[in-house]
């Protein structure tokens, strides 16, 4: 490690810091009493010390997959006995009740519907939010609300606010990964580090419209030089720079610059090897589903996020998405919706068994959802608008309660009612779940303190196991 | 109970009260008093937080009320807004806002409320810990918005000093006991000069020129030679994009191209060029539409306000507005006055003498201003444009339109017709289908099960879908008859019942449609359900919805072809002529001022004004009925007097020079932002621009011509000096800088001789409007251009990868000074980068086909990439690399590995 000159400002030092993935360097230059905007240490004890946030893009129907409502199949077809929203995003029709049946599963017997058959098994695992309600009714809006929590700013991702507040534990892999993001609303803003030091920011592998089986970090592989001319090349470089930084002062970011090459050497051995899933066997393939092309892309995803967590990342984003509308289900619900389920049902329960049989789901925090729900009145004659009044997203592993459902919405289904967790509570509990104060996590920027959660968020302590 | 009572009575020190008053508190003890601290507290105390504004914790605060001014009529209770939120009848105001209170609860509210709200609680901290801004007095005496100082030049003697800013800049060094380094040497100068002003390398031949130049003006020579290229445009007018937080497409939401946005950055580039008076490029960019003689430059230069990202399909059009005049005075305040307006749109500032009324004030103005056009498309609203188009063009473009239709149409009939033979086929073999499902259970995997459709030409994934559905409709009479053949196993029976219902079904609706042709239903009710469920576009044989699921190679190949043959003809469409920007719209004398900034919440109107703490003459601008008043705000603005024009732009030039400003927060002179490190010097540099005539070509001159600037980047004490002032505040030396992504770029395809420096002109590979991407995720822009960066398109949210490495700024917001970090995946583009592997391979060319001996080829080499000769010792090194490689490889790629390898070294990529 670099030996800091003691006279260097800590804008130079995050510089250099980030030379390497990895905030060790960070975090010791952080707890420097010296430095007064170091991340605070926090008194909430962590549950958990890793996360990996299952986006459903598009936004998944609550009413048909985790939050069931009697009372929608009872009054199908007639009008919602209550007010719309002022504004909504499309014209909305009379009530709709779902093509699909809940079923009681597990222990706790808490209901899921049918398009989730694998995942219900592991209802004893899950902690069920059932009144998470958002701000903005449009997807863009709604993306970059759950992410960064502001929909007018360009703010830090929570999982730059999660890197940033912990740091990583492995010096070759970047601390924040999002595997396959769609670039769509909002895009890079949603894994983006804002105005937090550039190390926070997510390293995305692909995109969106990339097959999980062909992704890559850009940049990681030369197809043109063997590693051995590059080693020699590699050499070369420190030479040169080596003379260059002879010829000034000692600088912490030149003696940063040195290192970054082997950095980035050390990290196009090691991506290769967690893309490669040749050293798995033929049972996880099949509980990830890999073998079946319906559930192939988003098993890999979740592989991978299970060999990334496993190697000390922080945090890991899989996006369920394709080249279409994703969960958008506007009109022909249930052909979608049918679709969607049968392709992340499998992996998400192979996922979580997995998880689980290594012992990493304790301190694990999962985190399943879209941007918003969608209504359960009718869009058109088949489908479903955008809902951000109340829906639902789960938990799991991470010092949550298993088979435990917390807050509900309406008799039908609409606005978040009991123990509303708006965005922000759910950032908040998130943050507090990985053993960080919201309210403390802050980053003076343009003179000011910033927050994940603003000047908002509140803890739902009740979800904690 | 009892005793908390009295405890509190002799706290608060009442006198003795009436008995009845003693049964309201009593009451008020035993029923309310436990509510609020249960459900209120938590967000309405002194304690914790005030929300709204709102303190429940005291009789005072009770009856103060919120932001929206009182929440109860003592003795009425219907009258009483608290009464309204917590009974949850307004959707927006609704409390508390988790979990709503019983009923019983909200009727003991009522009780106490007509009882007339008797409260005991007396408040011993109102309005403590509230965090205020200056007042407009006291921010009259804070330096930013003090007049510029009229102040005298230091008298000071020495080698160092080439013009004033150095008598300052001395001035302060010797206070401080430090000692200016020494001048740079020619071959660091010529280098950093041409890379400061205009982004590139000096050539061999310039560096040669300025060198063997002994007269004493040959610096200055090189710096009028400099700021006559048109690359200085190119250069400088990149700084100003920044601040103009510049972009070729939306972003945030809806990430749609800004077709005409070019038109904007070939304005900025063009007035660097001519160096426009800063004044005037000030006024062009706010009120360009306003001024007298405005024309299609001015027009143009409003971009300015209407670049920024929108949230295009917010579906509440209020909000958006209000959004939208939010970002358009943040980013004018920020980049004009070093002001975050921002920050007073709920609230008085924090902290600067801004106040929430001087916010309304100046929103009131771009409230009267028209940023939004009238059409739209779906959720997506225009923004404005000034159309430039004559009739002509206008026809031209229905031909195109009418060309891109049908293109669009060609490849949407042929996915139609092929999905029709999809559906048809499956409809065919719908008996195959139910049969076939006998075979497997829900939950086989698709390789496994299209070993079953096969034989019988089935569809796989529709046969996956029609398991399913099965699956789900287990209830539904028309396959609940499936199930119970399928469990008792009777596959035959099973197809025969199937078989012949559609049979009759078919026949039966044939029979119906000779008598009725419109004919879609079945009177019997089984035959009803058979045809029903056959006909059902989303039933038990839906066709994929995802074009790769449901077509096979070829079909998909061909969509895909007539798909990408429409996408090439509309990016390269022509538009219609039109100037993005901004005009007026419906002029306002006043607008409300929102509480909490919330639209709904709409409080007191406010006039037209421009903040009151930078009235210098107690007064702002008069603002014409009839216009919107930007004019007159940005005639204002460049008002000699006004104490923040001149001062902000001054610091950003310094800024760009230095890399970093006289005043570090280029974008914050308020209290939270940094204070000078020299005051005066500031000052008198502000004064220099306006007598200029706002010239920033003078500026250059002046700034580039002291001994300052042309210090060298290290100092013979610099640790000593480096442990006093860290940051070279004080300016004993240069700052050693790295090259920004644009010049790093420029300056690999610039020194392997494959820079194109073509100038302006539409760059953007999108029609006005197209999505970059949709859903798709899929985006099909490409920077292999070889023209200079500047041209290269600005995608929100999906950033060339290269530039969002090396620090490009974010586009959605003004960035002054541009970050220069270190990490790691910089490393990887130098390494990994096929620009960066391909420039090596042309300077390798170039340099072997120029030159014959090792030794020459290394001179030419080191002289295009770092602007010097190579030292003995580096002679040395070269040859041991270029042997080892050539060893097994060939020459040309021993020496592309060893350009490639001076591209990633310091000494390419920083400046000394």
């Amino acid at each position: 490690m670099t030996v800091l000159h003691p006279g260097y400002t800590r804008r130079r030092m995050l510089q250099t810091a980030a030379a390497g993935f990895g905030g060790m360097v960070l975090n010791a230059l952080l707890a420097s009493e010296t430095n007064p905007q170091r991340a605070k240490q926090s008194q909430v004890p962590a549950r958990a010390r890793r996360m990996v946030f299952l986006f459903m893009k598009g936004g998944p129907s609550h009413v048909d997959t985790f939050d069931p409502k009697p009372l929608l199949d009872r009054d199908h077809g007639k009008p919602l006995p209550f007010d719309l929203p002022e504004v909504t995003f499309a014209k909305q029709g009379n009530l709709l009740k779902s093509p699909w049946t809940f079923h009681r599963h597990g222990a706790s017997g808490l209901p899921v519907s049918e398009l989730f058959p694998l995942t219900a098994q592991h209802i004893d695992d899950l902690c069920l939010l059932r009144s998470v309600h958002g701000t903005n009714p449009a997807h863009g809006g709604a993306a970059l609300k759950l992410h960064t929590g502001s929909d007018q700013f360009v703010r830090p991702s929570f999982g730059s606010w999660i890197t940033y507040g912990l740091g990583s534990e492995n010096e070759n892999l970047p601390a924040f990964i999002t595997i396959c993001p769609t670039l769509a609303h909002g895009g890079v803003n949603n894994w983006g580090a804002a105005f937090l030091p550039s190390h926070c920011q997510g390293t995305p592998i692909g995109n969106a419209s990339q097959s999980a089986s062909q992704v890559a970090v850009q940049h990681i592989a030369n197809a043109r030089t063997s590693a051995e001319l590059q080693r020699e090349q590699l050499k070369l470089i420190t030479g040169f720079n080596r003379d260059f930084n002879d010829s000034t002062a000692p600088d912490p970011v030149l003696e940063g610059r040195l290192n970054s090459y082997e950095l980035a050497f050390r990290m196009q051995a090691s991506m290769p090897e967690l893309q490669d899933f040749s050293g798995e066997s033929r049972s996880i393939r099949k509980l990830y589903g890999i073998d079946d092309p319906v559930t192939e892309d988003f098993g890999r995803q979740c592989l991978m996020a299970r060999r990334f967590l496993e190697r000390g990342v922080r945090f890991v984003q899989v996006t369920h998405s394709d080249s279409h509308v994703q969960w958008d289900q506007h009109s022909n619900l249930y052909q979608g919706h049918t679709k969607n389920a049968a392709e992340v049902d499998r992996p998400i329960a192979g996922f979580l068994a997995d998880l689980k049989a290594r012992g990493l789901l304790e301190d694990t925090l999962v985190l399943w959802g879209g941007e918003f729900g969608r209504t359960p009145t009718v869009q058109g004659t088949d489908g479903r608008d955008h809902n951000p009044h109340g829906f639902s997203m789960w938990m799991a592993g991470g010092g949550v309660k298993g088979g435990f459902a917390y807050g509900a919405t309406d008799d039908y289904g609409y606005y978040a009612a009991e123990n509303k967790m708006h965005v922000h509570d759910l950032h908040a509990t998130a943050l507090h779940l990985l053993g960080l104060d919201h309210e403390q996590l802050t980053y003076r920027y343009a003179g000011r303190d910033f927050r994940l959660t603003d000047v908002e968020g509140r803890v739902a302590k009740a979800i904690v196991a | 109970m009892k005793t908390r009572f009295i405890v509190l009575l002799a706290l608060a020190g009442v006198v003795r009260p009436c008995q009845g008053a003693v049964d309201g508190i009593a009451y008020f003890e035993r029923e309310i008093r436990p509510i609020l601290v249960r459900h209120c507290y938590e967000c309405h105390s002194t304690d914790s937080k005030v929300k709204g504004g709102l303190r429940l914790d005291s009789r005072e605060g009770v009856e103060a009320g919120g932001d929206h001014g009182a929440i109860l009529v003592k003795g009425d209770p219907e009258a009483s807004r608290v009464i309204v939120a917590v009974r949850y009848q307004d959707g927006d105001l609704q409390m508390p806002p988790s979990n709503p209170l019983s009923r019983e609860q909200v009727s003991k509210l009522e009780h106490w409320i007509a009882m007339g709200a008797p409260d005991p609680r007396i408040s011993s901290r109102t309005n403590q810990g509230r965090l205020e801004g200056m007042s407009p007095s006291e921010g009259r005496r804070f330096w930013s918005f003090q007049p510029l100082a009229s102040v005298g030049i230091p008298d000071r003697q020495s080698p160092f000093i080439q013009n004033s800013i150095d008598r300052f800049v001395l001035e302060t060094l010797e206070e401080k006991q430090l000692r200016p380094a020494s001048r740079a040497d020619k071959t660091t100068l010529i280098r950093r000069v041409t890379q400061d002003l205009t982004g590139l390398p000096p050539t061999a031949g310039e560096i040669t020129a300025f060198l063997s130049d002994e007269s004493p003006n040959a610096f200055e020579r090189v710096v009028e030679r400099l700021l006559s290229s048109p690359h200085y445009g190119v250069r400088w007018g990149r700084h100003w994009l920044d601040v103009a937080r510049y972009a070729d497409s939306n972003g945030l939401d809806e990430n749609i191209g800004f077709g005409n946005a070019w038109r904007y950055r070939d304005y900025v580039v063009q007035s660097f060029n001519d160096d426009k008076p800063y004044d005037q490029f000030l006024i062009e960019q706010l009120a360009g539409d306003l001024v007298p003689g405005a024309n299609q430059e001015t027009l143009t230069a409003t971009g300015f306000l209407q670049l920024g990202p929108k949230v295009l399909a917010e579906p509440d059009v209020e909000k958006l507005q209000w959004d939208v005049i939010d970002e358009q005075l943040d980013t004018m305040g920020k980049t004009f006055l070093g002001m975050t307006f921002g920050c007073a749109r709920c609230h008085d500032h924090k902290f600067d003498p801004i106040k929430q009324t001087d916010y309304y004030g100046l929103a009131a103005i771009f409230k009267g201003t028209r940023t939004f056009g009238g059409e739209n498309m779906g959720a997506i609203k225009f923004w404005y444009e000034h159309s430039i188009a004559s009739e002509e063009d206008k026809a031209r473009l229905k031909e195109v339109d009418a060309e891109l239709k049908n293109l669009n149409s060609a490849a949407s009939a042929y996915k139609n017709k092929a999905v029709s033979r999809i559906r048809t086929e499956a409809r065919a073999n719908a008996v195959e289908y139910l049969v076939a499902c006998t075979q497997f259970d829900s939950s086989m995997p698709l390789t496994d099960l299209a070993r079953i459709a096969a034989p019988k030409a089935l569809h796989p994934r529709i046969l996956h879908h029609c398991r399913k559905h099965l699956e789900y409709h287990r209830e539904d009479p028309f396959f609940a008859d499936w199930h119970r053949y399928a469990d008792e196993g009777k596959v035959e029976a099973l197809r025969d019942h199937y078989a012949s219902l559609f049979e009759k079904a078919e026949k039966a609706l044939a029979l119906a449609r000779k008598e009725d042709a419109k004919m879609t239903s079945l009177k019997d009710e089984q035959l009803e359900r058979a045809r029903a469920a056959l006909d059902d576009k989303a039933g038990f044989l839906a066709v994929p919805t995802v074009d790769a699921d449901a077509f096979g190679e070829e079909t998909l190949a061909e969509y895909f072809r007539l798909l990408a043959v429409a996408r090439a003809f509309e990016s390269t469409a022509p538009d219609a002529p039109a100037l993005m920007g901004v005009g007026d719209g419906e002029v306002v004398d006043t607008v409300p001022l929102l509480i909490r900034g919330d639209w709904k919440r709409r409080g007191r109107e406010v006039a037209r004004a421009v903040p009151q703490v930078m009235r210098w003459n107690g007064e702002g601008p008069p603002f014409q009925r009839e216009t919107s008043g930007r004019l007159e705000l940005a005639r204002w603005m460049v008002d000699p007097r006004h104490p923040l024009t001149a001062r902000v732009m001054v610091n950003r030039l310094w800024g760009w020079h230095f890399g970093a400003g006289l005043v570090a927060s280029t974008e914050n002179f308020g209290v939270m932002g940094d204070r000078p490190s020299h005051p005066e010097l500031l000052d008198w540099l502000a004064r220099y621009f306006v007598q200029s005539g706002w010239s920033i070509k003078a500026m250059h001159r002046l700034i580039l011509g002291s001994g300052t600037w042309q210090m060298a980047s290290h100092h013979p004490k610099e640790s000593e000096y480096q442990a006093m002032d860290p940051e070279n505040r004080w300016l004993w030396k240069q700052n050693l800088r790295r090259l920004s992504a644009e010049q790093i770029r420029d300056s690999v395809l610039a020194v392997s001789g494959r820079l194109d420096r073509c100038l302006g002109g539409k760059t953007l590979p999108l029609r006005n409007r197209q999505f970059v991407f949709n859903h798709t995720s899929e985006d099909h822009t490409t920077y292999d251009s070889l023209r200079r960066a500047i041209y290269l398109p600005v995608i929100r949210n999906h950033l060339y990868p290269f530039f969002q490495q090396f620090d490009f700024p974010d586009p959605t917001m003004p960035t002054g000074v541009r970050q220069e970090t270190v990490i790691a995946p910089q490393a990887l583009v130098m390494l990994n980068d096929p620009l960066m592997l391909d420039s090596a391979t042309a300077l390798a060319e170039t340099i072997l086909g120029g030159h014959e001996t090792f030794e020459d080829r290394l001179q030419a080499i080191y002289l295009r990439c770092l602007g010097r000769v190579p030292t003995k010792a580096e002679v040395e090194r070269g040859g041991e690399f270029i042997g080892i490689v050539t060893a097994r490889h060939s020459v040309r790629k021993a020496w592309a590995l060893y350009g490639q390898g001076l591209f990633a070294s310091n000494g390419f990529l920083y400046l000394k």
